[in-house]
């Protein structure tokens, strides 16, 4: 990744009639880096790739590719490459003309052309099925078809419109980690469009998640994690307990404040959160918290429950506790490292927390 | 249940005295045109060829059928390229009275053969075009537009539009695009529509009749000849042929109109 700007967005917005898809969406993506746009089904992703594809017109706002403003140039001009959600495999010609399809413009040389075609479909590991017609290939071989046939064009950016949606769970997550691995060893910049939060996390360096049309914070995944900027970007990445609190003291980059069932507490400012009044939000990652049978040692704050319900994940064990004060019951997440499920409904448990683990969430 | 799902006693027996009603006579078509005899009557005098081997002497009868060749021909073409750019459109777009533009296209089907044939002999002479090939050749694209425009319908109905997309996303222009991807993709479609409105064409009787003036197409041909006793075996030899066309030229329509639906996965 470099430090040049290879797209930048300003102020863009879209309106279909007077229903708002987009909003002042403004954007700079690094050279190189893997973007995803992350948000609910609806909320104005697939428009905000179409835009930038130039598939999608838009009445505000200002788009640059490579420092070259895109108003007025049309989706075929475009230095980006689009593979689509149904991957879009024409059904009349091989793999090797469908990768072929773009290159068929530029006037290259057929030694040329076979070999950007069979470098490609190397890429994608393809290698010997430029022969097979489009509807011999499985779903897997589609998707890296579509890939390939937008990679041999060597786009400056390559948008991807849920690119893995349409695979099975295993091939998904192959293909994720392949993704990401074909997109360091080129260094072009993707944009990948996904309602997946794990498929974002682990594949993007920068996560943009969208609501309504609207952007509402851009981080790297970690920070996502650790410091959504308000209570629904919290709740849509991960598992999340939310406790409303009151804040009694700002202090620099901390706060003093009483929560509801844990009593008062001294926590971090959150730096992404925006709003920030007298009643507050803090939320609470369900590994963070510690659940045991005596009171735990060393915890910032400790706090008793009863066992309300137990989920086994297979990897982890869901306890859901009951607290008194709370009126959601906290869930915590427990690895399954010895193979046991320690408690059931109704067993008296203490749970322990520190103060470090706790969320600012703004505005409550 | 079940006790519904028992057929009356005699609804089998109903349909297959309505199959045998109805198919007779076009089975008696071909069976006369072998007697060698001129009265359409059994028993049979005994079977001959001659009536086929007459036919390609009769110099009006074979003008008629290169008529009737050309009008089906250049209608067919004409329709089906409407139909397809009509076609695309209903599926593709949304616009200001689309549903009204599409039944005005499929009027044709429902408005009586006569009306059209007579209001459109009016509408021609008052704009000083004559009756003549020109005129039924008009009016057959407007007849088999309708088809047309529904078998293109259902081929783009069932296109995957991000295809157009990928195209002009992969720098085509908008005409590449429509060559290279759009047509292909369609072809079967189109082959299907031009074997159809040929045929709706190619059969058509009332309009032909009333604008085709010293040009009979063929089915004008043949309803002239009805009347002199002596040639109707001929008619007869050629309505078989033309039967077996028909029938040809429908299959082969019906496969590729069900191909379209296969191959635009
Ligand atoms: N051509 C259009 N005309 C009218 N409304 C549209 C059009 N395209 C999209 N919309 C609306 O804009 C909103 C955003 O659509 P978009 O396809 O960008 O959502 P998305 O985030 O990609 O959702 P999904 O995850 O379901 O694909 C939706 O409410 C949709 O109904
Ligand atoms: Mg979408």
């Amino acid at each position: 990744m470099s430090d040049q700007n290879i797209i930048e967005l300003k102020d863009v917005e879209k309106r279909f009639g007077s229903f708002v898809a987009v909003s002042d969406l403004t954007l700079s993506l690094k050279q190189g880096e893997f973007f995803s746009l992350l948000g609910p089904s609806g909320c104005g992703k697939t428009t905000a790739l179409r835009i930038i594809a130039g598939f999608q017109d838009h009445e505000k706002g200002k788009i640059t590719i490579d420092g070259v403003p895109m108003k007025d140039i049309p989706a075929n001009k475009r230095p980006t490459n689009m593979v689509f959600q149904s991957y879009a495999i024409f059904p009349h010609l091989t793999v090797f003309n469908n990768v072929a399809f773009g290159l068929r413009k530029s006037r290259l040389s057929k030694a040329e052309l076979d070999q950007r075609v069979n470098e490609a479909l190397d890429m994608v590991e393809l290698t010997g099925m430029g022969g097979r017609k489009a509807d011999e290939l499985s779903g897997g071989q589609r998707q890296r078809v579509a890939l390939a046939r937008a990679l041999v064009m060597q786009p400056k950016v390559l948008l991807l419109d849920e690119p893995l949606s349409a695979l099975d769970k295993n091939l998904r997550e192959a293909m994720q980690l392949e993704l990401r691995r074909l997109q360091q060893s080129i260094g072009i910049t993707f944009v990948m469009v996904t309602h997946d939060q794990y498929e974002a996390m682990t594949m993007s360096d920068r996560i943009g998640v969208m609501f309504e049309g609207k952007l509402m914070q851009v981080d790297r995944p970690e920070v996502l994690y650790a410091q959504p900027c308000n209570r629904e970007v919290a709740a849509f990445i991960g598992g999340m307990n939310f406790v409303p609190a009151e804040l009694i003291k700002e202090d620099g980059d901390q706060l003093q404040i009483k929560a509801a069932g844990f009593g008062t507490l001294n926590i971090d400012v959150n730096p992404n959160v925006r709003e920030r009044g007298s009643a507050l939000l803090i939320g609470v990652r369900p590994e963070q918290l510690e659940i045991a049978a005596t009171k735990p040692e060393g915890y910032d704050s400790t706090i008793e429950g009863t066992i309300a319900n137990v989920a086994f994940y297979g990897e982890s064990v869901h306890y859901y506790v009951e607290v008194e004060g709370l009126t959601d019951v906290v869930s915590v997440a427990v690895p399954n490292y010895f193979h046991t499920v320690d408690y059931k409904s109704g067993d008296k448990v203490w749970l322990g927390l520190q103060n470090s683990s706790i969320i600012d969430l703004g505005k409550g | 249940m079940t006790r519904f799902r028992r057929y009356l006693p005699g609804l089998p027996a109903y349909a297959f005295a309505y199959l045998v009603f109805l198919y007779t006579p076009v089975l008696l078509l071909p069976v006369f045109s072998f007697n060698d005899g001129t009265i359409v009557a059994f028993p049979l005098k005994g079977l001959t060829l001659k009536w086929y081997a007459q036919l390609g002497a009769q110099e009006t009868l074979i003008r008629a059928l290169f008529n009737s060749l050309i009008v089906g021909g250049i209608a067919a073409l004409a329709s089906t390229s409407l139909g397809l750019f009509a076609a695309r459109a209903y599926v593709r777009y949304r616009f200001p009275a689309k549903e009204m533009s599409e039944g005005l296209v499929m009027l044709p089907l429902v408005i009586p053969g006569i009306i059209v044939a007579s209001s459109m002999l009016i509408m021609f002479v008052s704009i000083g075009l004559k009756p003549s090939l020109t005129a039924v050749i008009l009016g057959h694209t407007f007849l088999a537009l309708p088809f047309a425009v529904s078998i293109m319908k259902s081929a783009f109905d069932e296109f995957d539009q991000s295809l157009e997309e990928a195209a002009y996303d992969l720098g085509e222009t908008i005409i590449g695009t429509f060559r290279r991807v759009t047509l292909p993709i369609v072809s079967p479609g189109i082959i299907a529509s031009l074997l159809v409105t040929f045929t709706v064409s190619f059969d058509e009787f009332v309009l032909a009749f009333f604008l085709s003036g010293n040009q009979p197409t063929l089915p004008v041909y043949i309803w002239s000849q009805i009347r002199f006793p002596a040639k109707l075996p001929n008619t007869l030899a050629l309505g078989s042929i033309l039967l077996l066309a028909s029938i040809l030229l429908l299959v082969v329509a019906e496969y590729f109109r069900r191909r379209t639906s296969k191959t635009s996965i």
